[in-house]
């Protein structure tokens, strides 16, 4: 059931467009059975009566159902001031024209209104299955304290672009109220001075903090205030960052990404080979006090179901077992192309450093002597796990943006192609290009260059679903794999993305730019294999570009 | 009526979208099997062999309103003690009295939420048993 909700509420907003659209269509009709009412002769006029009481009746029985409850407070009112005409055999005089026109009115400002919302939503449900953020299902919400309405908006919007949803304040004394109104924020962006008061926001945030729930809120200061007290309030009511304006839009959003990510990493998994149950159990014990995540395994015959099942960082390994031996087991693993890197770690009563050595040889990466103090071993364990982590993402991902490298891609894309030439399925595949990046590296250094890259990135991540694969090419260039997409899904989705980068403004010194990009889609089946795809999307992207850039080309159109 | 669950519903109602709309309420979230009718006509031609525990009627259609069409329903013999439910747009009072009088155990009113309509029909479905 919780499942199918969500599919619910987007078949809802499909609707309640279409029903949008229809209103329109019947608001016309209402408005000319009003314009024939003055000619018309009183047999004609109850027939217009009771043709407007009739379509009236409907709109109001399903206004609200569709999300406009304007409409239905509005067409009952015409619906009732027909049958109260009706009734009285249209002696109700001249009065009702002008009570329906105006009502007829409303109900078309009900429309209106509500019809920009629902195309918003529509447009929110047309993007492909599922529209979840990359890393995170959710936006981002923040408070912005700043008096200035221009400014406030500025970075309303500036945030929006970034995905950030932020509600404005306009005095740190509506903090508290707007926390308990609209629901808790993910992070606050706090200016300082306020009515010429140093210490306004200062004085809030510091009974704000008192609060044990507020405690995990990040607070970042942007303000223009320098000042060793101000800094000093800050630090002592725990600001993250302190920001002195004006600030870079991009730079600001790094800084939320920090403050608002959870560092928590995932939990190291580490599988413990040991025939000693109650050995194992107290080094899981230890581990898992540490925050790791543990399995055991006590029959060396178990061994290839726990690495598929669990896939563990690092195997700790006791030496000497019944059936097999430690180092006969390492060999084992070390046979598995995947786990040729995983460092496996024994851990035994052995004390002959040449026996140890022997161990080592035959893929052991340190040997630990039992008993062993619980400290040193979750301190041996946690610095081989994560080196072996940093070292599988340093092969997959490129460093700046933290998306997939190149090689990772083109085999994600491999992958990918050959799952949907199993189920017959549908993907997309995206071929990104910065437009005169060259221009932004001639013109403002490679430093402001990448901050261009990184905000492009970060975008991509925002804006992709966790399910899509978003790679870094080289340069400027990036590419998207998109499951279960078809061309104009990926056009749709990379159209609005576009759309957000060219509205991101950049500052460097005193001057500011906006960068475009330009994108090429490719589908599959229409391209058949890897190469054809990456092919395919490249001369799309190439037309973008020869057409003027800042624009997303379907393949097909680029073919023809 | 011996069974406990409600399961199969009968569903008039001539407004395309008001069906399109009902009929995903009622399936998905309530996951009730639906069968739709556009007309009095329509149900009186698939009621009995659709056997429904439960008839959902709009009152104002067109040709055959829905009070006429429940007393036309009431005329097969399967159907004579089915629980029905209107829907309508017009909740006065003294209509919501003459509609139970034709029978009806319950009035929903127009327009619904989607997201609650299946849960007010449950609702009203375990009233009328406990009753």
């Amino acid at each position: 059931m919780a499942d199918e909700a969500p599919s619910m509420e987007e078949k809802l907003a499909q609707l309640r467009a279409q029903y949008a659209v229809k209103i329109q269509e019947q608001v016309h009709q209402l408005d000319l059975l009003l314009k024939n009412l003055p000619h018309a002769s009183d047999i004609e006029r109850q027939d217009i009566f009771a043709k407007i009481r009739d379509a009236t009746h409907k709109l109001a029985g399903s206004g609200a159902t569709f999300g406009f409850p304007d409409v239905t407070v509005h067409a009952r009112s015409m619906e009732q001031a027909c049958i109260a005409v009706l009734d009285t055999n249209g002696d109700a005089g001249q009065g009702i024209e002008d009570t329906l026109k105006q009502h007829c009115d409303q109900l078309r400002d009900a429309v209106g209104v509500e019809d920009q919302n629902a195309m918003q939503s529509h447009v929110d449900v047309a993007r492909p299955p599922a529209p979840q953020l990359h890393g995170s299902s959710r936006l981002t919400v923040l408070i912005v304290m700043e008096y200035d309405d221009a400014t406030a908006a500025q970075t309303h919007l500036e945030m929006d672009h970034f995905g950030f949803n932020s509600r404005i304040i306009d005095h740190p004394s509506k903090l508290i109220n707007d926390i308990q109104t609209n629901g808790p924020v993910d992070a606050i962006i706090a200016g300082l001075v306020f009515d010429d008061d140093e210490k306004a926001t200062l004085k809030v945030l510091e009974e704000f903090r008192k609060d044990e729930q507020n405690h995990a809120i990040p607070i970042v200061v942007h303000t223009a205030l320098d000042s060793i007290e101000s800094r000093l309030g800050a630090v002592r009511i725990g600001v993250k960052a302190y920001l002195l304006k004006p600030v870079d839009m991009a730079d600001m959003v790094d800084v939320l990404d920090h403050v608002t990510q959870h560092h928590e990493d995932e939990p190291f998994r580490v599988l413990v080979i040991d025939d000693d149950e109650s050995l194992a159990r107290h080094t899981e014990i230890v581990l898992q006090s540490a925050g790791m995540s543990t399995e055991i395994v006590t029959d060396p015959m178990e061994l290839f179901r726990a690495l598929d099942n669990f896939s563990p960082e690092l195997i700790l390994l006791d030496l000497y077992m019944p059936g097999c031996n430690g180092q006969e087991i390492a060999a084992i693993v070390r046979q598995r192309e995947e786990y040729a890197g995983i460092p496996i770690v024994f851990l035994s009563g052995e004390s002959d450093k040449d026996k140890q050595l022997l161990a080592m040889e035959l893929g052991g990466d340190d040997f630990l002597t039992k008993p062993i103090r619980a400290s040193h071993l979750i301190s041996s364990v946690r610095i081989r796990a994560s080196r072996f982590r940093k070292l599988r993402s340093f092969m997959a991902r490129d460093s700046m943006t933290g998306l997939f490298n190149h090689t990772t891609t083109k085999q994600l894309l491999d992958n990918e192609v050959a799952r949907v030439q199993r189920i017959n399925g549908t993907m997309a595949l995206a071929a990104l290009d910065i437009d005169h990046f060259k221009k932004v590296n001639d013109n403002y250094g490679h430093a402001v260059g990448d901050r261009v890259i990184k905000a492009l990135a970060r975008l991509l991540r925002q804006r992709l679903r966790s399910a899509d694969v978003i790679g870094r090419m080289g340069g400027e260039e990036f590419a998207a794999i998109l499951p279960d997409s078809d061309l104009d899904q990926a056009k749709q989705v990379f159209n609005q993305v576009r759309e957000a980068f060219s509205n991101i403004v950049f500052h460097t010194g005193d001057q500011s730019f906006g960068a475009t990009f330009s994108c090429g889609v490719a589908a599959f089946p229409h391209s058949g294999t890897a190469t054809e795809l990456s092919d395919a999307a490249d001369k799309a992207l190439y037309v973008a570009k020869r057409n003027g850039r800042n624009q997303v080309v379907k393949a097909e159109s680029a073919l023809d | 009526m011996s069974t406990a669950e409600i399961s199969k519903i009968l569903y008039v109602e001539d407004d395309p979208d008001i069906q399109v709309v009902a009929k995903m309420a009622l399936e998905t979230v309530g996951g009730y099997t639906l069968c739709v009718c556009s007309s009095g006509q329509e149900a009186l031609d698939h009621g009995e062999e659709f056997a429904p525990d439960l008839i959902l009627l709009d009152v104002m259609m067109p040709e055959m309103d829905g009070p006429t069409t429940l007393v036309n329903l009431r005329t097969i013999s399967a159907l004579e003690q089915t629980p029905a439910v209107f829907m309508t747009a017009k909740v006065m009072p003294s209509d919501v009295e003459r509609y139970k009088e034709l029978g009806a155990v319950d009035v929903i009113a127009k327009p619904f939420d989607p997201m609650a309509l299946a849960s007010r029909i449950q609702e009203i479905w375990s009233e009328c048993r406990g009753g």
